[in-house]
């Protein structure tokens, strides 16, 4: 999939900038201990790009500065030209943000949830339903979308969080390891979900620590490990790059070196 | 401002569950049932009580004396004859509470001028309150008794002489002083009337804080707990709208269980001051000339006391919310607070204010949970000085909290803080998120 196809949508919201999320030198320290040591990384408009990795390589750190609910310590992270701290609210409007393993509000129903959330960023009834609409759609959940919350699987309750992520058509979603604790069945139908919704020209900046997955899945992929990207590529690149059959190999040699 | 409201009505279709509903309900039941039951109970009492006379005098005095048990409100049945023993025993097995056994020879002994004495026999069967007051009742029959003896030989002995001289020559006319008015009545029936009047305030009040502390500490917990915090966050959603919008839902929870139990509660208290001795003629005048009554300017100032009190429970509820990481720690992390409101709590039913030692003055003074609790006091001893400065004090303190819970929200904090500590970073990368966070660190940065 070529990078080109997507470029002429996001000149349609209105943004001058080329690129959807621009990340630089952007470090990030707990206490004394440092996360992140300073990642720089681009994503396009319309691309999925995703940051691969071990647990605790500072991708949910990353990923959480992007979403404007972290502050860096240093560097800069913008989204289509706004920087995450200061043009916070701006950002907010046009991105979406699904941590991983989030669940929901177990009292609401489905349909309850998905309008709350909807309400949140409508500016209008009419937009509310609109977004609710392709919600439910996406969800494929039917009927059940009148039970609580409380009652869905895993499955479900992912596949209604992701509807709810991607039915505002957000510039930019930010998704954290989107099949972590789910079945296979599950995890594919999750997949073909991004994918069909990026069609549309939404970026997706995710992680995962499932190569696999995000082989099927990225355009494009940085390898992080302990607070450093060490390389990013096309998966295909990459594989060609260190010469080995799938992602997972690439990864332990990048790492390794 | 549209926000608010989404939110605001998200988090109140979340607290106003079944699950929270319940129990208020049930206790609002239980407490009008109980309320039920005493009144029951005390018709009971104010029926005439059966008493079983032995008069094994079978005397024109001891005839006599069984006529003042009846005016006493007690129902007699009189036995002339028998085993005091067997009697005893028979009155047990029906259910009756008290014998009075009167001696052969009692009017004998009292013509020749010998105090004499009558046995009384109390059946217990129940060991509460209102059961033993059969027991006082018995004594009080005595107390007339007696009368009757003495003023019978005051008359016989000296002729002409009012017997009220010689057995009460002084006796007092009371008068209470509150602030600048006198009126007169008993005082300790002054004060059982007017602290009834409040004495379910403060109970509520305590219920009240701590469950709408819980609620909104469980509510951030939870949040944090299913990430739906961090969805929040990203949203384009205020963080103060976030804050007040979670105070608001669960101060009208709590609201409207206050409520509940207001009604469960008045139902039983009612039942209780109904027990003692009724508020008598001169008492109610002498507390509305002394202005012990609510008024509207009393009410008022105590609602706004209780209501600032609520602010600053839920204000800190809402910091100690943000520092548990999931639902199991709210418990234990809402512990302190618990304690803080219930020191005043239990302080103010037992010390006077009035006269507390200086530090343990201002240090009730400096809790703000105190002044809800005192502001019925203050309010009846016409120190309205008092009530306003305790108002005044807990908004102050409740905006300082709400800036800093406000804070808190705004900054990343809201997601790096905890209080654990034990659980440092361990996997592959070499840290995790729990290694972020020690109190110890959120202060010093």
């Amino acid at each position: 999939m070529e990078k080109g196809e997507y470029r002429c949508d996001d000149m349609q919201g209105g943004f001058q900038h080329g690129k959807a999320l621009v990340v630089d030198n952007l470090k990030k320290s707990y206490g004394r201990f440092e996360a992140l040591h300073g990642i720089s990384f681009e994503v396009a408009p319309g691309e999925i790009f995703a940051l691969i990795g071990p647990n605790g390589a500072g991708k949910t750190t990353a990923l959480r500065i992007v979403a404007t609910i972290l502050q860096p310590t240093s560097g800069t992270a913008r989204v289509y030209g706004m920087d995450v701290q200061k043009d916070a609210a701006r950002i907010r409007e046009i991105i979406s943000y699904l941590p991983e393993e989030a669940g929901a509000y177990k009292n609401l129903t489905g349909l309850g949830y998905l309008s709350f959330m909807a309400e949140l960023f409508a500016s209008d009834a009419g937009v509310q339903r609109e977004y609710v609409q392709r919600a439910s759609d996406i969800t494929g959940l039917g009927e059940r979308l009148r039970d609580k919350i409380g009652t869905y699987s895993k499955g479900m309750t992912r596949k209604l969080l992701l509807s709810r992520a991607v039915m505002t058509r957000p510039k930019l979603a930010i998704i954290d390891e989107p099949t972590s604790g789910l079945d296979v069945v599950a995890a594919i139908d999750i997949r073909q979900s991004i994918r069909k919704t990026t069609a549309e020209g939404m970026a997706v900046l995710l992680s995962s620590h499932n190569m696999l997955e995000i082989e099927y899945l990225s355009d494009r992929v940085a390898i992080i490990d302990r607070g450093t990207i060490h390389d990013v590529g096309t998966p295909q690149g990459l594989k060609d790059k260190y010469g080995k059959a799938n992602l997972e190999e690439v990864f332990v040699q990048v790492v390794k070196q | 401002m549209r926000r608010f409201f989404v939110l605001l009505r998200k988090e109140l279709k979340e607290m106003l569950t079944w699950q929270t509903l319940v129990p208020i309900l049930v206790i609002m039941v239980i407490y009008s049932f109980l309320g039920r039951v005493i009144n029951q109970e005390q018709k009971k009492q104010a029926a005439p009580q059966p008493v079983t006379v032995v008069d094994l005098d079978r005397s024109q005095t001891s005839q006599m004396l069984a006529g003042i048990l009846t005016k006493a409100n007690f129902k007699v049945t009189t036995y002339t004859e028998g085993v005091v023993d067997d009697i005893v025993r028979k009155v047990a097995l029906e259910k009756g509470s008290a014998v009075l056994v009167i001696p052969q020879g009692f009017e004998a002994g009292i013509q020749a001028q010998h105090p004499q004495k009558v046995q009384t026999y109390t059946i217990l069967r129940s060991f509460s309150l209102l059961g033993m007051e059969g027991t006082f009742k018995l004594d009080a029959a005595l107390n007339a008794m007696n009368e009757y003896v003495g003023d019978m030989y005051i008359r016989t002995g000296a002729p002409g002489l009012d017997p009220a001289i010689v057995k009460h020559a002084i006796s007092a006319e009371s008068f209470v002083t509150v602030g600048t008015t006198s009126a007169e009545g008993d005082p300790q029936e002054i004060v059982t009337v007017v602290m009834q009047q409040t004495m379910v305030i403060p109970i509520v009040l305590f219920l009240v804080i701590i469950m709408a502390a819980q609620m909104i500490a469980a509510s951030i917990a939870g949040e944090k707990e299913n990430k739906t915090l961090e969805t929040l966050l990203s949203t384009p959603v205020g963080r103060g709208a976030l804050v007040t919008a979670k105070m608001m839902a669960s101060g009208i929870v709590a609201l409207v269980s206050a409520a509940a139990y207001m009604v469960g509660m008045k139902s039983y208290m009612g039942s209780l001051i109904g027990s003692s001795s009724g508020t008598s003629g001169t008492t109610a005048q002498a507390i509305q000339k002394l202005g012990l009554v609510l008024n509207l300017r009393g009410y008022v100032l105590l609602g706004l006391s209780v209501f600032a009190g609520i602010m600053v429970a839920l204000s800190i509820a809402v910091i100690l919310g943000a520092f548990a990481e999931d639902l199991k720690r709210v418990q234990i992390i809402i512990m302190p607070l618990m304690m803080v409101v219930l020191l005043p709590y239990l302080i103010t039913m037992f010390i006077d204010i009035n006269t507390a030692s200086p530090v343990l003055k201002w240090l009730i003074y400096a809790i703000p949970f105190s002044h809800p609790f005192l502001a019925a006091q203050f309010i009846f001893a016409h120190n309205f000085t008092m009530v306003i400065a305790g108002i005044v004090y807990q908004f102050v303190l409740f905006f300082v909290l709400a800036t800093v819970a406000a804070r808190i929200f705004s900054t990343d904090r809201i997601l790096t803080m905890k209080l654990n500590t034990t659980r440092r970073g361990s996997g592959l990368g070499g840290w995790t998120l729990q290694r972020e966070g020690t109190s110890f660190r959120i202060r010093r940065k």
